[in-house]
């Protein structure tokens, strides 16, 4: 592991100066593409993400209209900008994991959003990542869920996402688990990324990539569930923020 | 080239009709009440992604949003035999530089210049909806670079050494779908994040191993600013123009575009001054193209004498439709322009861009509000 | 383009009524895996893997090329997958669907991200040479099941194949045919395994190796990645209907077990190939290998 991460246990502070339980800034706005039904911008730490909504539409010509069985069909670009890593990279198309993350993100909402009120159409999600620093996944189904929310697109909860890891692959007794990690620490540490459905214990997205013992796990999980009610509550004072100066610039 | 998202502008012949009339009349009445001359309101911000050199944001009205991030990084040069005419006693191994180290300073300043490649700058454009070998990106992409491309002087500044070169990597997203022509968006946005481009400056000299200062505070403007905060020079600006009759219009919307007869893509730069030069600034016309106008698409109206409902008879066969077509020029039935401009025409357009306090001046000067 | 016929509402409701009723179609426990046939080919490498009706074929080769500039002292390890129409009239060729975007993102994530394979041993001269491993998995029948069964295809005939033995004295190195020197296994870190879990009305009912109606009448799906040290490899829950957490950290015990199992039948299904191919005890005496 080239990454010194050993401070941690001298410190109990990680690199960018978190303690193990603090999530890094969140800051979203809805409603910031005139052009789009439904938009919002969404920065976790450095993740800086915008998500466009069209729709529910027609669906585009050739790929069959809409979804089966009268429901809306939900499709998914996500579009990783050159510039967003440290490294200036160009992904092909087609890139496996950028399909992987479509479609994640298509099988958490179809199942999320209220889709037989709209058969035979199609929701476009359009996802463009300008920053990358961790939590890739859990960025762009927080930024969704509000620019979902902001097309007025009826869902069944808040879909939040959020990450967690373990400071340690082992099974040793000293591993403390890890809110909300940014890429750095993604790169060294396991992590698994949770997406909760309402305020709940429901899971409805759980990825993980990365090797760990299975009793780190529990931990893992119960820290990230705990995350993401935090985010649930940010994104939900969004929400209510956008409608409050909403309803008051109608007033006025 | 017709940029194809463009031309889904769904307007009948009476309403394209309509709109060509009052953008003919003098002074043309344009949809949103603008004069010929004048651009949408834009809202701009630059600097806005901490990852990339430069970086820029505008957004017009309709809400067609472009981000341009732009990126540098170091690179080895290729080799070149005919580097400079001292070049080739030393140029087997960047190692010995030692030997001309005396008058090392004088010639450093004089090998940055014509040293620049083109393939230092790359330059890549992502519409939604478009792949990246749709004709639309690549002929956006070419019409941009083409621009930057043409000055010697950025191409020379992304020189380090004669063994290393900084490669710019310009990125640009186009996060709305293509509502107008995205031509000015894409070139005012890239020329927002030109402008706030930094590199790292340079610790190391000459052919070492190139060391850069990890301050940010001392990195230095890919396009210099004097004392006075003026820039020596800016980057090049495209601008969408088009005709209609002996009218010329500037940023046209989707609309209007709709029923332009002409339709020209001007890219002008600021010419470099010397510190001391107080005149005032020159332009410099880069490159002229037209684009292909998405009013020949247009469906065409049918005029009172080809209606069998108005008392006409309609036409037989399609040659004789267009035959009929030929004859008729009745006001009020929308007919797509055909043909081409008038070189006369072509000479207004360019005189109005580059003129002093001219359209292009007055952008510039409307950027140089957003700077940082 | 072809599509796959969907079951009816009958069916759908018969399967989830049977469930409701501790009831599999084909009469399994919930918990039970579909009978598990592996055949070895005649070269070494080739598995051919039946779980029920769904027949995946693995081929491991190898050979000799220059590494990654930027991972000098690591052979390279690949598994591509290809969906031939063979296996469901809905796969066609050169199209990709997200069933074959998934189970390679899968098995790229549970055997080569997890290192099951060792790649540093895979280096013959750093920055150089090294061994080229590439795994093809062929679908030659598909009757739900595509990602474990796949997943057992590759380590199996991971473990199965021998590469090339290789002597390297200063900047020569000899490759010995397979007459010269009996060829050496492959070091393996650990034997991931992927188990797939099938879930009905939230979480309430939960299935392993759905089969292929199984599979289109579930609400979602949960594939989890182990070995049999109990250390996950990857988990992944595209979505689906939600679950609780604890059913989640449940289908990990569950998938420990299941792992086990398999790993050790792999095991005894090895050894007994061995046994085969080592007519008149021979390959004792011909292994080049040293004991360690």
């Amino acid at each position: 592991m080239p990454l010194d991460t050993s401070t941690y246990a001298l410190s109990l502070l990680r690199l960018d100066g978190r303690r193990w339980n603090e999530l890094r800034r969140i800051h979203a706005q809805i409603s910031t593409q005139a052009a789009a039904d439904g938009s919002a911008y969404l920065e976790m730490g450095n993740t800086k993400v915008i998500c466009t909504v069209s729709g529910p539409s027609e669906g585009r010509r050739g790929q069959g209209q809409g979804g089966e069985g009268g429901k809306a069909r939900i499709e998914v670009e996500v579009n990783l900008a050159g510039f967003a890593g440290v490294e200036r990279k160009k992904r092909a198309r087609g890139d496996r994991r950028i399909a992987e993350l479509q479609h994640t993100l298509t099988q958490a909402y179809t199942s999320t959003l209220l889709t037989h009120l709209y058969p035979h159409s199609t929701i476009l999600i359009t996802l463009h990542i300008l920053s990358l620093d961790g939590s890739l996944l859990a960025a762009t189904l927080n930024a969704a869920t509000l620019a979902l929310i902001d097309a007025g697109i009826p869902m069944s909860n808040y879909l939040v996402a959020c990450t967690a890891g373990s400071t340690s692959f082992e099974e040793s007794d000293n591993a403390d688990p890890l809110l909300d990690l940014n890429g750095q620490e993604e790169q060294e540490l396991p992590f698994v990324t949770v997406g909760i459905l309402g305020d709940g214990d429901k899971v409805s997205v759980l990825v993980m990539e990365s090797r760990v013992q299975m009793s780190r796990l529990e931990t893992m999980l119960v820290v990230a569930v705990d995350g993401c009610k935090r985010v649930r509550e940010i994104l939900d004072g969004v929400v209510r923020e956008h409608g409050r100066n909403m309803v008051e610039g109608a007033v006025g | 080239m017709a940029p194809a998202a463009t031309s889904q502008v769904l307007l009948s012949p009476a309403e394209l009709s309509f709109l060509h009339s009052s953008l003919l009349l003098q002074p043309p009445v344009r949809p949103d009440g603008r004069a010929p001359n004048q651009f949408r309101p834009l809202v701009a911000e630059t600097d806005i992604l901490p990852g990339a050199n430069g970086s820029a944001r505008i957004c017009f009205p309709d809400g067609t949003e472009a981000i341009v991030g732009i990126k540098a990084e170091v690179e080895k040069s290729q080799w070149r035999a005919n580097l400079s005419e001292d070049g080739a006693h030393l140029g087997t191994g960047g190692g010995d530089v030692e030997m001309e180290e005396d008058g090392g300073k004088p010639q450093e300043e004089a090998s940055s210049h014509g040293n620049g490649e083109m393939s230092w700058i790359e330059l890549s454009i992502e519409i939604p909806g478009f792949r990246d070998d749709d004709p639309l990106p690549i002929f956006l992409a070419a019409m941009l670079s083409e621009g930057l491309l043409a000055g010697e002087e950025l191409k020379d500044r992304l020189w380090i050494n004669r063994r290393f070169h900084w490669k710019l990597y310009i990125d640009i997203l186009l996060l709305s779908p293509p509502l107008s022509y995205p031509l000015p968006l894409l070139s005012l946005t890239t020329h927002l994040a030109l402008l706030s481009s930094r590199i790292p400056k340079l610790k190391s000299e000459q052919d070492e191993d190139p060391l850069f200062d990890d301050d940010w505070e001392a990195s230095l403007y890919l396009y210099p600013k004097l004392p006075t905060g003026k820039r020596i020079d800016r980057p090049p600006i495209t601008l969408l123009v088009m005709a209609v009759g002996s009218n010329i219009i500037f940023d046209p919307s989707k609309e209007e575009l709709a029923v332009a007869e002409a339709v020209l893509a001007v890219s002008v730069r600021e010419s470099q001054r010397r510190e001391n030069d107080t005149s005032g600034r020159r332009l410099n016309l880069l490159s002229i193209r037209s684009v292909d106008s998405p009013s020949r698409l247009t469906p065409s109206g049918v005029p009172n004498t080809m209606n069998t409902a108005t008392g006409g008879s309609a036409p037989v066969s399609s040659q004789d439709a267009v035959a009929q077509r030929e004859s008729i020029d009745q006001k009020g039935v929308w007919n797509p322009p055909r043909g081409g401009v008038k070189r006369a025409l072509i000479t207004r357009i360019i005189k109005l861009v580059l003129e002093p306090n001219g359209v292009a001046q007055e952008v510039m000067d409307g950027l140089n509000g957003v700077e940082v | 383009m072809p599509r796959e016929a969907e079951p009816s509402l009958n069916e759908r409701e018969f399967i989830h009524q049977a469930l409701r009723e501790q009831t599999r179609i084909d009469g399994r426990a919930l918990d039970a895996f579909r009978e598990l046939r592996l055949q070895f080919g005649d070269e070494r490498g080739v598995v051919d893997v039946r779980l029920g009706k769904t027949r995946v074929i693995a081929r491991i080769s190898a050979e000799v090329v220059a590494p990654y500039p930027d991972r000098k002292f690591d052979g390279i390890f690949t598994i591509t997958t290809e969906f031939s129409p063979m296996a469901s009239p809905a796969f066609e060729v050169g199209r990709y669907t997200s069933d074959e975007i998934i189970l390679s993102r899968i098995l790229e994530k549970a055997i080569r991200r997890s290192s099951a394979i060792d790649t540093e041993s895979l280096c013959i001269i750093a920055g150089l040479k090294c061994f080229f491993i590439r795994a093809d998995v062929h679908i030659i029948d598909h009757d739900g099941g595509l990602v474990d069964a796949s997943c057992i295809a590759v380590m199996t005939a991971l473990q199965h194949f021998r590469r090339p033995d290789v002597s390297v004295e200063g900047e020569n190195v000899t490759i010995y045919s397979l007459r010269e020197r009996e060829p050496v296994p492959l070091s393996m870190l650990h034997h991931p395994l992927c188990i797939t879990f099938s879930y009905y009305d939230s979480g309430e009912i939960v299935l392993v190796d759905a089969n292929r109606l199984e599979e289109q009448t579930r609400e979602g799906e949960v594939i989890i990645a182990m070995n049999m040290h109990g250390e996950v490899c990857q988990i992944s829950k595209f979505g689906g209907t939600p679950v609780d957490a604890l059913v989640l950290l449940n289908c990990t015990n569950v998938a420990l077990k299941k792992v086990q199992t398999i790993t050790k039948f792999i095991q005894r299904q090895l050894e007994e190939d061995m046994r085969k191919r080592d007519v008149g005890g021979l390959m004792a005496e011909l292994s080049a290998e040293n004991e360690r």
